[in-house]
């Protein structure tokens, strides 16, 4: 009993390490997580923006974000999509 | 840039595991008044002034430029977007 973890204290042990943010529909953030709310709103910092389209992964560098957590999907802790994509290893 | 990093200091709260938290809201303060990069669901993003916002995310900007897919679309003096289309709130790097 007292060794069970909520999922939002996961979420707060994971504050001042990367992160990968997987939302709804085809974007992904990485960055280094600072803080969040009740909703889940991140702020993330020296973030890496990925939108998935047919040609491939595109993307884009941004200093310091308040990411929306209305369209947050999934959540990695030190995640990296660049190391877990489908055509490189998959172990992690 | 210093200011702003004196301001954050003094409203860092921390966790349970002792490390210093910088909260949404925290966040929110710490814009207001400079400039921002605002990205919607759909992908266009609006450069400005952040004047104002609120806690839905609805914002109100000033000198706001409009891109899409990188190209400046269109000029806005004020500009209120809806809160429920923010996919993000970014600072810009001061050069």
């Amino acid at each position: 009993m007292a060794g069970r973890l909520l999922p939002l204290e996961l979420v707060d042990r994971c504050i001042g390490s990367r992160i990968w943010v997987i939302m709804k529909g085809d974007k992904e953030v990485v960055g280094t997580l600072r803080g969040f709310d009740e909703y889940v709103n991140m702020v993330l910092d020296d973030v890496t923006e990925y939108t998935v389209t047919a040609a491939g992964r595109e993307k884009n560098q941004l200093d310091q974000i308040l990411l929306n957590g209305n369209n947050v999907c999934i959540m990695v802790p030190g995640g990296d999509p660049e190391a877990s994509s489908s055509s490189s290893s998959s172990s992690s | 840039m210093s200011e702003q990093a004196t301001e954050t200091k003094k409203t860092t709260t921390t966790t349970t595991t002792g490390k210093a938290k910088y909260q949404p809201s925290d966040f929110l303060k710490a814009v207001l008044g400079r400039p921002v990069i605002v990205k919607l669901n759909s992908g266009v993003s609006y450069r400005g002034i952040l004047a104002c916002l609120d806690g839905y995310m609805n914002i109100a900007m000033e000198q706001t430029e409009e891109y899409d897919d990188g190209q400046l679309k269109a000029k806005y003096g004020d500009c209120f977007i809806r809160g429920n289309n923010v996919h993000y709130i970014s600072t810009i790097k001061r050069r």
